[in-house]
C-alpha cells in the first residue's frame, strides 16, 4: 500500500548560470519548508596551521555579512520563524535551516547575502575562536571515544588531511587568522561548489525566480584545487594507547576502506549492519550477549569523498582487558572471511535498509537529509531510490569477498583507551 | 561538529519543552483526526491512520516508572529494560531476531513516573510483530540469565555513564532538589541499589505496577482503523487489570529556604558542567504556553538571553539553554551550560546577571513577537513522523490534556500579552534561594561556588545521593 510514495520525478534540479545546483522537491504535508546548503569544503581541504579552520569557518557564516550584519541572521531568521544550524564534516560543510514556506524569500535574501558578502569583524573572530574552544574542550570532556579516535585517525592516516580531526589541532584554534578565513570563503564558498535542497510547502518556479534573483548574480570562482593526496597503502597493523581515567577500557578497531562511489560501499554497509546493527548481530550476540566482554559495541562507516575508514568501537564491560575483547571481534570477523554471512543476514539487512528508507522520507528534514548526501556522496540525488535495489544486488558472496579483501591485519589501525598505560 | 546543541541534561525529555511555528499565512496547523476507546480492562488505545509510507508506529505508556522504586532505586528502570528478557511464548532472542529480521525498531525505557515501550514497524510485518509487543508488555518472565546479564551491564553502565558529566548531572540535580520526595528518585539506580535486585524484584514489581487501567498504547501509521480495533481488541484483552490501586505521589514541598550548592568533584575535569535552577511547575499548568513563550526569550533557543549572553557576546561556552522539567505533579526549572574550569567564575556571574535582567527588564513587544513567531512557525515539522505522533499521543495521555493543545496552539501563543509575559515572569521565574550542582574540579572552582551558598562536596566516583 504505498500511496504517498516519493518517486525520483518529484524531484526537481536547476543549475544557475554560476554552477549553483538547486534540488527541490515540493512537500505540502505542512505548511513548512526547509533548505540545507552543502558546500564541498571539509577539513579534507586544510593543512596544518589551519586544521579545524572548515568548521570554524561554518560558526563565523552566522557572524554578519553585508545586509545582515553581527547576531543579525539568527535574530532575523527566529523572529520569522524559522531555525538553523549547520554541520562540518572531513568532506562538507552544510546549513540547514528550518522555516514556514511563506518565508522562503527571507531565507535566499539570508543564504544569497553571506555566501556573497561574508564580513570577517575582528571581535566576531575573537568570541567565536572561544566558542569553539568551549566545543573541543566540551567533546573531550563528555566522550571518551573523542580522544581515541583523534589518536587512531591520526595513526591510520599519514599523509591524507584525514589525518587531523574535524575540531582541529588547540593549538590551530587559537592561531586562525582573519586572512585564513578570507582565502578560505573566496576558494570554497563559491556557488559553483554548492548543492541547494529544499523541500516544503513551495513551488519549483518560486524556487526558480528566488534562485535566479539572489544567488545567480554571485560570481562563480575557478575550481578550488582538488585534494591530491593518496593515502599510501599501509603496510603493517598500527597501534595506539590513551591514557584516560575511565572505569573500563575502550577500543577502536579501524581498517581503510573505499570512499563512498565505490562500487563495495553497500557491500560494506551490508557487513557493518551484519556486525553491529540491533542485538541479533554478530558483534553484539558474541561480545556484548554470549561474552559479556563488552557493554556496547558499534560500527561507523561514514560518507567520504577519498577513501576512509571502517570504524568497529567497542566499550569493554568491567575487568575485561581491552585486547580480549578485541579479540573476540577478530573472531568474528574471520568467521565471515571464512563462512560468509547466512542468506537470512542478509535479508535482514535489504529488510533494515528498506525500514530506514521509509522513515527517513517521512519528514520533510529526512528528505532534504536524503537528497543531499546521495546527490553529494553518491553522486546523483537518484541514487537514494536505487539503494533498495542496490542492496538486493548485494550477495553472499560479495560480502565475503569484502571482508577478505579490507578485514586484513596490516589494514587496520587499533587504539585503547583506558586508566592505566604505563603497566 | 556541530554550530550548536541546545544543552539539556536530563535523560528524560518528553515531548514538552520549547519549540515554534509559523507567523502569518501559513495554514493553520491541525491535528490529524484519530479514534481514542476502552477495552474491558480499562486499557486506552489511541489509533491515528497515516499512509506516507507502509508502516506503523507503536508507543505504550505504563504508570511504573521510578517514583515507585521504594528503596530499590533503579528498580523500575529495570524492569521496563528487562520486558524483553523472555516471554510466554519468546525467547529474548527470539524477540531480537523477530524485530531485527523485519528491519524493525523497538525500545523499552523506564523514566521517573512512567515505563514506555516505542516500536516502528513495517505494515507487512504486523501480525509478525504485534503480538511480540503484546507478549512485551502482557506477559514478560523476566529470564533469570537474561535478567542477570542485564543487570551487569546496568552496572557497568552506571560506572562508566560518570565519564560524561553532561549525562548524569541531572542525576545528582533530582535528589539535590527533591531530596526524600519520590521525584528526587534516582532512576538509574547506584550500585549499592541495583547489585542486590533479584528477578523476583522485577515480577512483583511488574504485578503492581503494569497495570492496563492505568496505561496506553497508541498506534499511527498505515492501517485502517477499524481493522486495527480489531487487532487490537483481541490482542490486549486478556492483559488483566490489576487490584492496587496506584497513586500519584503528593506534590514535592519544594523545602528550599536558602542558596545551596553541591559540588562533585571530579578530579580530571577540564570544564564545569552545571544546572541551576529552582521549582517549576506540573504539566498541566494553566499558564503551560505563557511559560514556554518566556522561556522560549530566556533561554529555549539560540538566541535567548542566556546563549546569547553567555556565548554569542562573550565566548563562554558553547551553549547556554534553560527548560522546565515538567512533571504531573510538580516539576523544576532549569538553566545549564558548561565552561572552562578557569571561566567558571565569569560564567556564573553572567547567569545571575540574566536572572536579575529578565526580573527588572519588561519584556519588549519585538521579543514577545519574535518568541511567538519561533514557537508557532517551528511548530508543524514536531509532529510530521509517525514516531513523532505516537509519542504525542501518549503524552496527551499521561499529562491530561487533548488536540486543543496542538489545535489551538497557535491561537493561545498569540494571546501571550506584554503584562501577561510579566506577570508570568514573577510568578514563576525564580530570583533568590537558587539551587546549584557543579560537576568539575574542585581545587579549581570551590571558592567560587561558595559565593553562591552553602556548598557540600561529593565525589563523582562515590554513588549517587551519597553524602547530601
Amino acid at each position: 500500500m504505498l500511496n504517498a510514495q516519493l518517486k525520483p520525478d518529484d524531484i526537481k534540479t536547476l543549475t544557475l548560470g554560476n554552477g549553483m545546483k538547486f534540488l527541490v522537491l515540493p512537500d505540502n504535508s505542512i505548511p513548512n519548508a526547509n533548505m540545507y546548503l552543502y558546500f564541498k569544503v571539509g577539513s579534507r581541504n586544510e593543512y596544518t596551521g589551519i586544521t579545524g579552520l572548515s568548521h570554524f569557518f561554518e560558526h563565523m557564516m552566522f557572524n554578519g555579512a553585508k545586509k545582515y550584519g553581527p547576531k543579525l541572521l539568527d535574530k532575523i531568521e527566529e523572529f520569522n520563524g524559522g531555525a538553523n544550524n549547520a554541520y562540518t564534516t572531513e568532506n562538507v560543510t552544510v546549513y540547514t535551516d528550518w522555516f514556514p514556506a511563506s518565508k522562503l524569500e527571507l531565507l535566499f535574501d539570508i543564504e544569497s547575502d553571506r555566501i556573497a558578502n561574508l564580513a570577517f569583524d575582528s571581535v566576531m573572530i575573537e568570541s567565536e575562536r572561544e566558542v569553539v574552544h568551549s566545543e573541543w574542550r566540551t567533546d573531550l570532556e563528555n566522550s571518551p571515544f573523542e580522544p581515541l579516535s583523534q589518536a587512531v585517525v591520526s595513526a591510520a592516516f599519514i599523509q591524507h588531511p584525514y589525518h587531523w580531526p574535524v575540531i582541529g589541532y588547540e593549538s590551530d584554534i587559537k592561531n586562525w587568522k582573519r586572512s585564513d578565513l578570507q582565502q578560505y570563503f573566496k576558494t570554497y564558498y563559491a556557488p559553483n561548489n554548492c548543492v541547494v535542497v529544499i523541500t516544503g510547502n513551495v513551488t519549483v518556479d518560486e524556487v526558480k525566480n528566488l534562485a535566479e534573483k539572489y544567488m545567480e548574480p554571485i560570481p562563480a570562482q575557478p575550481a578550488a584545487a582538488p585534494v591530491h593526496i593518496i593515502e599510501p597503502q599501509q603496510m603493517g597493523e598500527r597501534r595506539v594507547m590513551v591514557q584516560k581515567d575511565v572505569a573500563t577500557p575502550y577500543l577502536l578497531i579501524t581498517y581503510h576502506v573505499p570512499a563512498t562511489k565505490d562500487s563495495d560501499h553497500y557491500a560494506l554497509d551490508v557487513l557493518n549492519a551484519v556486525l553491529a546493527a540491533g542485538n541479533s548481530s554478530r558483534l553484539y550476540a558474541a561480545l556484548v550477549d554470549k561474552k559479556q566482554l563488552a557493554t556496547n559495541v558499534f560500527i561507523d562507516l561514514p560518507l567520504s569523498f577519498d577513501p576512509f575508514e571502517f570504524n568497529i568501537y567497542v566499550q569493554c564491560s568491567d575487568s575485561v582487558k581491552a585486547t580480549d575483547a578485541e579479540e573476540a571481534v577478530y573472531e568474528e570477523l574471520d568467521k565471515i572471511k571464512k563462512e560468509g554471512i547466512t542468506e537470512a543476514e542478509l535479508q535482514k539487512v535489504k529488510n533494515q535498509k528498506l525500514m530506514d528508507f521509509y522513515t527517513q522520507i517521512e519528514t520533510i528534514d529526512g528528505k532534504s537529509g536524503d537528497i543531499g548526501d546521495y546527490e553529494v556522496f553518491y553522486g546523483d540525488y537518484k541514487k537514494m531510490f536505487d539503494a533498495p535495489a542496490e542492496y538486493n544486488k548485494v550477495t553472499v558472496d560479495d560480502v565475503k569477498r569484502v571482508a577478505n579483501q579490507y578485514f586484513k591485519k596490516s589494514n587496520r589501525t587499533v587504539g585503547i583507551l583506558q586508566s592505566n598505560v604505563e603497566d | 561538529m556541530l554550530k550548536y546543541i541546545q544543552y539539556i541534561f536530563f535523560t528524560v525529555a518528553v515531548i514538552a519543552c520549547c519549540t515554534q511555528a509559523n507567523a502569518q499565512n501559513a495554514a493553520k496547523y491541525q491535528l490529524p483526526q484519530y479514534t481514542k476507546f476502552q477495552l474491558a480492562n480499562g486499557l486506552t488505545v489511541y489509533l491515528m491512520e497515516k499512509h506516507t509510507v507502509p508502516v506503523i508506529s507503536v508507543a505504550a505508556i505504563i504508570p511504573a516508572g521510578a517514583i515507585y522504586d521504594g528503596s530499590n532505586a533503579g528498580l523500575a528502570s529495570l524492569t521496563a529494560n528487562c520486558l524483553i528478557c523472555g516471554t510466554k511464548d519468546y525467547t529474548k532472542k527470539q524477540i531480537e531476531e523477530t524485530f531485527d529480521f523485519a528491519g524493525a525498531d523497538y525500545d523499552t525505557y523506564g523514566t521517573k513516573e512512567f515505563a514506555g515501550l516505542t516500536a516502528t514497524l513495517a505494515v507487512k510485518d504486523e501480525d509478525k510483530l504485534l503480538p511480540v509487543i503484546k507478549e512485551m508488555l502482557v506477559d514478560p518472565v523476566f529470564n533469570d540469565s537474561d535478567f542477570i546479564k542485564e543487570k551487569k551491564r546496568t552496572l557497568v553502565n552506571l560506572d562508566q555513564a560518570k565519564e560524561s558529566p553532561g549525562q548524569v548531572i541531572g542525576l545528582y540535580w533530582d535528589k539535590f532538589f527533591y531530596g526524600d520526595h519520590v521525584y528526587g528518585n534516582i532512576v538509574t539506580g547506584t550500585v549499592s541499589s541495583v547489585a542486590p535486585l533479584a528477578s523476583t524484584d522485577l515480577r512483583n514489581f511488574y504485578q503492581t505496577y503494569y497495570a492496563p487501567q492505568a496505561s496506553a498504547i497508541t498506534l499511527v501509521g498505515d492501517f485502517n482503523t477499524a481493522e486495527m480495533k480489531k487487532k487490537i481488541t483481541q490482542l490486549f484483552n486478556d492483559w488483566k487489570k490489576t487490584t492496587a490501586v496506584i497513586t500519584l505521589p503528593a506534590a514535592p514541598t519544594y523545602n528550599v529556604t536558602s542558596a545551596k550548592v553541591l559540588l562533585v568533584n571530579k578530579d580530571d575535569a577540564r570544564e564545569t558542567t552545571l544546572l541551576i535552577g529552582n521549582k517549576g511547575v506540573a504539566r498541566n499548568n494553566l499558564d503551560y504556553i505563557s511559560l514556554q513563550v518566556i522561556n522560549t526569550i530566556f533561554g529555549g533557543r539560540f538566541t535567548s538571553w542566556l546563549n546569547e549572553e553567555l556565548r554569542v557576546k562573550s565566548g563562554l561556552t558553547y551553549g547556554a539553554g534553560s527548560y522546565f522539567d515538567y512533571k504531573r505533579n510538580g516539576g523544576a526549572f532549569l538553566i545549564s551550560t558548561h565552561t572552562a574550569n578557569a571561566t567558571t567564575a565569569p560564567t556564573l556571574e553572567k547567569i545571575m546577571q540574566v536572572i536579575t535582567q529578565l526580573q527588572t527588564q519588561p519584556i519588549d513587544d519585538t521579543t514577545l513577537t519574535s518568541a511567538k513567531n519561533y514557537m508557532i512557525g517551528l511548530f508543524p515539522p514536531r509532529f510530521q513522523g509517525s514516531s513523532q505522533l505516537a509519542g504525542l499521543l501518549t503524552s496527551m495521555f499521561w499529562y491530561g490534556y487533548d488536540e486543543s493543545y496542538i489545535n489551538n496552539f497557535e491561537a493561545n501563543v498569540n494571546a501571550v500579552t506584554a503584562s501577561k509575559a510579566n506577570e508570568i515572569i514573577q510568578k514563576y521565574f525564580p530570583k533568590e534561594n537558587l539551587q546549584f550542582v557543579l560537576i568539575g574540579k574542585s581545587t579549581d572552582i570551590k571558592s567560587i561556588a561558595a559565593k553562591y551558598g552553602t556548598v557540600t562536596e561529593v565525589q563523582i566516583k562515590d554513588d549517587i545521593g551519597k553524602g547530601y
